[in-house]
């Protein structure tokens, strides 16, 4: 399983995406996001597709594996693109049963925003495959520094996330295997956790909490043996430091601004 | 030593070479000048328990008439004295509830004597001054090395330590790259601790204690949750660091790393109940067996060989136990007369008849016919595989086992569970073990061959259903998918499952919580998460058991349980057989199943290198050490010492047999030798 990418997982690698500086990929891919959002247009759609595609490939990831990362989340963006589809009127209509009414308006807005989506999981996922979760933390925690004057604990919300993702896949591990061993003993988890009943959601979560806490109770212990006691004096193994290819990718997202804009204004959809 | 190369780079850094490493001085040049903060300059190579240890007289570690309660009301343990000195080997053993993980706790200052002192270096542990101080120079490592790792990454996680300490970052680096070093795991630095096998884990949780420089390392049952190969890597790199001057206190169950220590504590109910070099205190069986410890197995082999009349010294170690023998060795002529002896004693005395008398002739329950499995999608790997140019599928097949890209977490196996019989199957970890027995019911469906049960194949839906019940399956660790509100709830959790009444349902309940020796008017309306690890274990088993399966899968039932539960746990198993019961028993104990099982099959890779009467397999020693795997002890032992020219005529030996029969060719030999 350790050669899937997985959402949330980090892919081991050397490329530029790798060693940008995490503060820098941390904003970028909200101005990533962002500039998604302004694309009006299948063209600027299309910029930031090909921007994205692009990404990946610098990061040395194969497209494929980026899907397979994204995979699990796309029932998301097939119920969005169903709401949109029986909620957006307009245009030719294919399909019509009682209220429910299928137009092209629909069909159009629903592939838009699928599209839309399926860019903004990519450009997420690829932030979490080219990170270190420390890295993220640090860049968090760095990010909000100066909030800490007026009181806010970043570094404990920075460390807070980054032990939050260090354990993500381990949950996902454990839960399979708790899941597992209730199937095995006649539970009926796999058509609908919901009709099961209490009973059955809570052969899965109970075990998964207990589980936590027990990680919880070690991990503590753990990290107050080996000296932790906050941010106060700690030293970083690889500090942070920005670099030309951070201004680099600067530019890069800048050019893909205006881009989109410029794809926006000349190309109306 | 192992410090020393940190040591000296330190030094170096500030231009003040300083190796004295055998001394307190060199040991553990931490960057915490002693009573200062953590944030302490590194440069200086403040070395640590200097002058703190001088005070101590060289005991690095004193515990002073101290006490210790977690609740007020019971004692962990009470007026305890203890006093280690610096360099030693000490192996602390004890039962569940001793204490041990409270004691070392108590030494890295994580918690703190309700009575008495604890003193570390000489720094009382109380002192909120020396509290850095004391946990980065008595490094402390726990047992379940998902708990600890705090990064995704081995150097994140290495740097920890240091980071905390305040080690500027070109220092950390280097510190990553010696630590991973020690530990043997050099450039591991980008590696994904998730990605990690169990016994790497815990060799970067060390590597991240020792990146701090620590004098002391402790290890909690460290080793607990490793199979042998990952055991002996921890074991090894441990008597590394030893050598290299470093104090380690390891706490286990295992003997056989006890035997290797230089001195053994037993801890029993908060005290110390024996104190000495391993020699002195592991021989002393019955006591060990009070306190629920396992006695090493040349120990018990010697002293049942004095029972016989055996003129042998009491020994821990496997290689004393042989020098032993040697001078005792049936010399040529008198030899061949206790070949003969032996020869007829075993023949008559068929030690080795199949056991459960069905066994050899139970018809197939279970069966794998040509069975493949993958995790991922292997057909679109193989197409891109084959694209790549290599297109002979046989060549393919031979290249699996070694290509790196190898997805099959089955390879062809083939095999019978045969009504009545145990089935024992062994492998190292990531063989396929949990991959194959989850086969067994059907939770996971071949990619390519057929799962049948009594002949039916599992592939067929109404088959798989009935699979689920007949087939019982016990995970590793059941006790943690304990789930409801009371004992009673969780093992009728099946039962309900499966539609019965509520008669019926009561009646599974208290017959299988029977069956693992429990009472259900008793603890039935208990929460499951009040009781024992072990008692939780035994209900998670009366949850499977309740389910009426005609065959138990068990994956490592008896793992981290500690001497007598483990004792208790297969009794029972061998008691469920007794009474009909299929048994597949998945075990990384080769002594287990050589006492337990019918047959043995060995997966390696996925693949079944072996199956056969546990004789069989375990006459082919270097196989299974080909696959980091061992025989049983008795077995080892016998194969050696026949090599060396001793009749030893039976198949399979067990400590007992091993012992009749030594025993019996010792008093040939030396009739034979001092004409007595």
């Amino acid at each position: 399983m350790g050669d899937s990418a997985v959402f949330g997982r980090y892919w081991p690698g050397e490329s530029v995406m790798h060693r940008l500086d995490p503060r820098v990929k941390l904003v970028g891919s909200l101005a990533l996001m962002a500039v998604i959002f302004l694309a009006r247009g299948w063209a600027g759609l299309g910029v930031c597709a090909a921007f994205i595609v692009g990404l990946y490939l610098a990061a040395g990831i194969p497209l494929p594996q980026a899907a397979r990362s994204i995979a699990p989340l796309l029932f998301i963006v097939v119920v969005t693109a169903l709401l949109n589809v029986l909620f957006v009127q307009g245009g030719q209509v294919y399909f019509q049963w009682g209220p429910l009414c299928v137009s092209e308006a629909g069909l159009r807005q629903a592939a838009f925003i699928a599209v839309r989506l399926v860019l903004l999981l990519l450009g997420v996922s690829l932030l979490t495959l080219t990170t270190t979760t420390l890295d993220i933390t640090e860049a968090f925690e760095r990010l909000l520094a100066p909030l800490a004057r007026v009181g806010l604990p970043a570094h404990e919300l920075g460390m807070m996330m980054g032990i939050a993702l260090r354990f993500l896949p381990q949950f996902a591990d454990e839960l399979r295997i708790i899941r597992r061993a209730q199937l095995s003993r006649g539970a009926r988890l796999a058509a609908n956790p919901l009709r099961g009943g209490a009973a059955s959601l809570s052969a899965l979560m109970v075990p998964l909490f207990a589980s936590a806490f027990r990680h919880a109770e070690t991990l503590s212990a753990a990290m107050e043996a080996r000296c932790y006691h906050g941010g106060v004096g700690r030293t970083r193994l690889h500090p942070l430091a920005l670099a030309p290819r951070d201004a680099g990718a600067a530019i890069a997202l800048a050019a893909l601004a205006a881009c989109v804009l410029a794809a926006n204004a000349l190309l109306p959809a | 030593m192992a410090d020393e190369e940190k040591g000296a780079g330190m030094a170096a850094a500030d231009g003040a070479p300083r190796a004295n490493a055998g001394a307190p001085d060199g040991a553990a040049g931490g960057p915490v000048a002693p009573g200062g903060s953590p944030r302490a300059d590194a440069g200086a190579g403040a070395s640590a328990p200097d002058g703190a240890a001088g005070a101590a007289g060289g005991d690095f570690v004193v515990f002073e008439d101290a006490s210790f309660t977690y609740d007020g009301a019971a004692w962990v343990f009470r007026d305890l004295g203890l006093r280690v000195g610096q360099g030693q080997f000490l192996c602390l053993l004890g039962g569940n509830g001793s204490g041990k993980s409270t004691l070392a706790q108590c030494v890295n200052a994580l918690l703190t004597p309700d009575a008495g002192r604890v003193l570390t270096f000489g720094r009382d542990t109380r002192d909120a001054d020396a509290t850095y101080f004391i946990r980065s120079n008595a490094g402390l490592v726990f047992q379940n090395p998902d708990d600890q790792l705090v990064a995704s990454l081995v150097e994140n996680d290495v740097a920890f330590g240091p980071e905390n300490l305040g080690v500027p970052a070109p220092e950390l680096a280097r510190r990553v790259a010696d630590a991973l070093g020690e530990v043997g795991l050099q450039g591991f630095q980008r590696h994904e601790t998730a990605a990690l096998s169990g016994g790497q884990k815990q060799r970067v949780a060390i590597a991240g204690v020792l990146a701090m420089d620590p004098a002391v390392l402790i290890l909690d049952e460290a080793s607990a949750m490793l199979d042998p190969r990952g055991r002996a890597g921890l074991m090894r790199v441990c008597r590394e660091l030893h050598e290299a001057g470093m104090t380690i206190i390891m706490i286990t169950h295992y003997m056989e790393e006890a035997a290797l220590a230089e001195r053994v504590v037993v801890l029993d109910a908060g005290r110390v109940a024996m104190d000495g070099a391993p020699g002195e205190v592991l021989t002393r069986a019955a006591e060990l067996r009070a306190l629920n410890l396992d006695v090493p197995f040349a120990a018990s082999l010697s002293l049942a060989l004095r029972e016989h009349g055996a003129p042998i010294a009491p020994c821990v170690d496997d290689a004393d136990l042989e020098r032993e023998l040697a001078a005792l060795a049936p010399a040529g002529g008198g030899g061949g007369a206790a070949a003969r002896g032996a020869g007829a004693w075993a023949a008559g005395a068929d030690g080795d008849a199949p056991r459960g008398g069905t066994a050899g002739a139970g018809a197939p329950l279970l069966s794998f016919e040509g069975v493949w499995y993958s995790y991922g999608d292997p057909e679109r790997k193989e197409r891109r595989r084959r694209r790549g140019g290599r297109r002979a599928p046989e060549a393919e097949r031979a290249a699996w086992g070694t290509d790196p890209e190898a997805v099959w977490a089955l390879r062809d196996v083939s095999l019978e569970v045969r009504e009545g019989e145990l089935l024992g199957i062994a492998g190292h970890t990531g063989s396929g073990k949990s991959t194959l027995i989850q086969q067994m019911n059907g939770l996971s469906r071949p990619t390519r061959g057929r799962v049948l049960l009594r002949g039916e194949d599992l592939a067929d839906k109404a088959v798989g259903a009935r699979a689920r019940t007949a087939v019982g399956l016990v995970f590793q660790y059941p006790e943690h998918q304990l789930f409801a509100a009371t004992v009673y709830d969780d093992v009728a959790f099946g039962p309900r499952n499966l539609g019965l009444g509520p008669d019926e349902v009561d009646g599974r309940v208290r017959r299988a919580l029977a069956a693992v020796g429990m009472d259900a008017s008793a603890v039935g309306a208990k929460s499951p998460f009040e009781l024992s690890g072990g008692q939780q274990r035994r209900v998670a088993f009366a949850g499977v058991l309740a389910m009426a399966p005609e065959v138990l899968v068990m994956d490592e039932p008896v793992a981290r349980l500690d001497p007598r539960a483990r004792e208790e746990f297969l009794a029972l198993i061998r008691r469920l057989h007794a009474d009909g019961l299929t048994c597949v028993l998945v075990s990384h104990s080769m002594d287990d199943l050589a006492r337990m099982a019918d047959r043995v099959l060995v997966l390696n890779e996925g693949a079944v290198l072996t199956c056969g009467t546990p004789a069989e397999v375990f006459a082919d020693e270097e196989a299974l050490h080909a696959v980091g795997l061992g025989v049983p002890a008795a077995q080892a032992l016998a194969a050696r010492l026949r090599r060396e020219g001793w009749p030893l005529a039976r198949p399979l030996y067990d400590e007992q047999s091993l012992a009749a029969d030594l025993a019996a060719l010792i008093g040939a030999g030396g009739e034979a030798r001092h004409g007595r």
